[in-house]
């Protein structure tokens, strides 16, 4: 059943992309095997190991990267006055989610390769770990360890599973509906007529795409986790709450986690992680923040926004920072935060945000005179939203969001952990109200990370 | 399973009840009075409807409406008689005014600076200027004791057509069981507003699977300059058309428009027929503050006051009363 839902669902966007997604199942099946059946051979297992990356790294390529890299090539050649003509590039649509399946089934020949697991023998069962549905097209992207095995085990209806389930669908949908796309027309616009905009404007903007990026990814992911525990089987929690991050290490381990965790275990410890020495701790720390820019995307914006981050990480690295808030979240056993915490979320924050700057620009061009015009010209006027909309309703909406999501700091997969059931009846027809306020018809509601 | 079915359905009810509340306590459903079509074929509001228009994207925009007995939003009846000067504005949901209370509607902005003429405002959503002319055509009588008579024109839109037909599916379909339940609901009426029942309605229909894959909304092209002659022409020969199976009295019609959305050859025709206009074009391009409502293009007060203005100026220039 998971399958052919999964199938259709992707199927409805376009049915010809489905023939990518089986192969791909079909050829880390079979390379998962080949790889069990070889790893007394090691150098056999690493034959196979490669064939997985080389297929799934391949598509990506293909469909990702093909147009970025023969661009890239005719610009260096153009430095040193060979204009080439441009004959190459592809007119290829990208296949949604393309970026999220491969990580997945590669994920599948890595945990093999490294004896964490076993093969399976049931090749719908590993149908259904590739294309499940609820996190195909956008994460989280599963390790087969976690997904497969709930796949492959009988699953029993639990209510207060279910009910979680569509309590995260609720909070989920609350922030991509109301935070997300009630803010995506004011930051497009920003965006794009950024030389007409004072410097306040452009600040603005970038910390409104900061809680749009964020309400629209972690809002799909809640939808994701959610509709997984219909169906009884537990995702693993992509968004904690990163605006609470008290520094870089910790946002990363806050913000898109699926992700971080999965170029921790496949590429960072491999490499060596840090047990090879600070210089080449740094050097992996680099490495990891590049790929993972450019995971997001065939643009030197995002391998730029990859690098930044790791600017911002190796300090904290370095001063041995980058471990200490893994276990804890702000005000761990307080109300309020201390002075300090408080100064450590917005110094964080807004590295963060600034680095969207390039994450957002559609090249680094724009990017940087988007900055320019930030520390040149600095000076106020008061934003006009360019649906005539009221600045203040949003400004209002996102301090109430921020408050909420500090009262729930503590557990990201209970977003409604009130003990009376009025309150709980309250909250849920204030998020639907708010969804009914906020609601345009006009938005353009797709999701960010749809493109990656 | 089943205690999560029953949950589900009695929270989703209750949440319901509750939101429902809420939008009547706020009013944030919008009152459309009911439409019917006359004994004359003319198609117009239900008279002594009285009640709330919520327009504007949030809602900001609340005002009140009366319909008279004429079936049109007026703070007075139409009663023309041979004694007094009265003027009628004739014209689409611009002079019908729901953007506005009707209280300080453009004709009561025009009493105010003329307090012995009569302003009668015959504005209904959706008219164009068949359905204008059939009006004066179809209530002649009161028309003819009518000293002065102005059609709003909006060139883009109001000359597609060259005879009038009464559209009675429309007048069928507002009557109908779904659109009864929809005004009685107040939610359902909010949630059909502000367009959040167009995807439920679009899956319902097996019509969101059929839909544009990119989401890219594909170029409109202009006109090209002989698409754009033979597109006057034809509402030019509506006009006439029009003139010629209602009637047209130049000695007290006037047509109010904004040449700046008009074409040349149709002012120029205007002026060869010795059809007077008021034009509202640089005036409201003058305007150092906005004369349309920020979220759709409706005269916002400002807009009115001048075009209140322009008429009062045409009037006293006239001196016909």
């Amino acid at each position: 059943m998971i399958i052919i839902a999964s199938y259709i669902f992707y199927g409805w966007w376009d049915w010809r992309f489905l023939i990518l997604i089986i192969l791909s199942t079909l050829v880390d099946f079979y390379v998962g095997q080949q790889i069990f059946k070889n790893l007394t051979d090691k150098n056999k297992s690493k034959y196979w190991l490669w064939a997985s990356m080389a297929f799934n790294i391949g598509l990506l390529g293909f469909f990702k990267y093909f147009n970025f890299f023969v661009d890239s090539f005719i610009d260096a050649f153009s430095l040193f006055g060979h204009e080439l003509q441009n004959t190459w590039t592809l007119r290829v649509l990208l296949p949604v989610g393309i970026s999220f399946y491969t990580f997945q089934t590669m994920s599948y020949s890595f945990d093999i390769y490294y004896k964490k697991l076993k093969p399976t023998q049931d090749l719908i069962a590993f149908s259904a770990f590739v294309a499940f549905f609820p996190q195909l097209v956008a994460g989280p992207i599963e390790r087969a360890s976690n997904l497969l095995s709930q796949i492959t085990n009988k699953r029993i209806f639990s209510y207060g599973q279910a009910a979680d389930g569509l309590k995260l669908i609720l909070w989920g949908f609350f922030k991509k509906l109301v935070i997300a796309d009630s803010l995506a027309p004011i930051v497009d616009d920003i965006f794009v007529n950024y030389s007409e905009y004072p410097a306040s404007t452009l600040i603005l903007g970038v910390c409104l795409f900061s809680f749009q990026v964020y309400g629209d990814f972690s809002g799909y992911s809640d939808i994701a986790i959610g509709t997984a525990k219909l169906f009884g089987i537990e995702l693993m929690s992509n968004f904690k709450f990163p605006n609470f991050s008290r520094n870089v290490a910790e946002y990363w381990q806050r913000w898109h986690v699926s992700l971080s965790t999965w170029f921790r275990h496949y590429l960072y410890i491999p490499l060596g992680g840090n047990r090879v020495g600070k210089l080449l701790s740094i050097r992996n720390i680099i490495i990891i923040f590049v790929v993972s820019g450019f995971w997001h995307g065939a643009n030197w914006t995002f391998l730029f926004w990859g690098g930044l981050h790791a600017l911002f990480y190796i300090p904290v690295y370095l001063m041995g920072r980058n471990r200490i808030y893994a276990d804890n979240v702000i005000a761990e056993n307080s109300w309020l935060p201390s002075i300090k915490e408080i100064a450590q979320v917005i110094l964080t924050f807004a590295l963060v945000t600034f680095s969207r700057i390039f994450f957002r620009s559609p090249t680094l061009t724009a990017s940087f005179e988007y900055i320019e015009r930030i520390a040149n010209d600095f000076s106020y006027s008061p934003y006009q939203h360019p649906m005539g909309y009221r600045m203040v309703d949003f400004y209002i909406l996102i301090v109430l969001f921020i408050i909420y999501e500090y009262l729930i700091r503590k557990d990201e997969r209970n977003p409604f952990k009130f003990k009376s059931p009025t309150v709980r009846f309250a909250v849920y027809t204030i998020l639907i109200l708010g969804m009914l306020l906020f609601y345009d018809d006009g938005v353009n509601r797709s999701f960010i990370y749809f493109e990656f | 399973m089943k205690k999560l079915i029953i949950k589900c359905f009695l929270y989703i009810f209750l949440i319901l009840i509750v939101l429902e509340g809420i939008v009547r306590v706020f009013h944030l459903y919008n009152e459309d009075p009911p439409r019917y079509i006359d004994e004359y074929g003319v198609e117009k509001r239900v008279p002594g409807h009285q009640g709330y228009a919520v327009t504007g994207n949030r809602n900001q925009n609340f005002s009140e409406f009366q319909i008279n007995e004429a079936g049109f939003n007026s703070e007075g009846e139409f009663e023309p008689t041979s004694d007094n000067f009265e003027v009628a504005i004739v014209g689409d949901s611009f002079i019908e005014g729901f953007h506005q209370d009707f209280y300080s509607s453009t004709g009561k902005k025009i009493n105010a600076q003329l307090p012995d003429i009569n302003v009668y405002e015959y504005g209904y959503a959706g008219y164009d200027l068949a359905n204008q002319m059939h009006l004066i055509h179809s209530y002649k009588a009161q028309f003819d004791l009518i000293d002065r008579i102005i059609i709003y024109l909006n060139y883009e839109s109001d000359l597609s057509r060259g005879e009038y037909e009464p559209n009675h599916d429309r007048i069928n379909m507002l009557k109908s069981i779904k659109f009864k339940i929809r005004d009685n609901i107040k939610l359902l009426a909010y949630g059909s507003k502000i367009g959040i029942l167009e995807p439920i309605k679009r899956v319902a229909l097996g019509k969101a699977f059929n839909e544009p894959k990119s989401g890219f909304k594909t170029n409109t092209l202009e006109p090209s300059e002989n698409e754009q002659i033979k597109i006057d022409k034809e509402r030019l020969n509506n006009f006439e058309n029009l003139m010629d199976l209602y009637g047209f009295d130049r000695n007290k019609t006037t047509i109010l428009l904004d040449s700046g959305k008009t074409s040349d050859s149709f002012l120029d025709y205007c002026k060869a027929e010795n059809i007077d206009i008021i034009d509202f074009s640089s005036a409201f391009k003058n305007s150092k503050k906005p004369t349309t409502l920020i979220y759709d293009k409706h005269w916002n007060n400002h807009g009115r006051d001048l075009i209140a203005e322009e008429i009062v100026g045409y009037l006293k220039k006239k001196r016909t009363f």
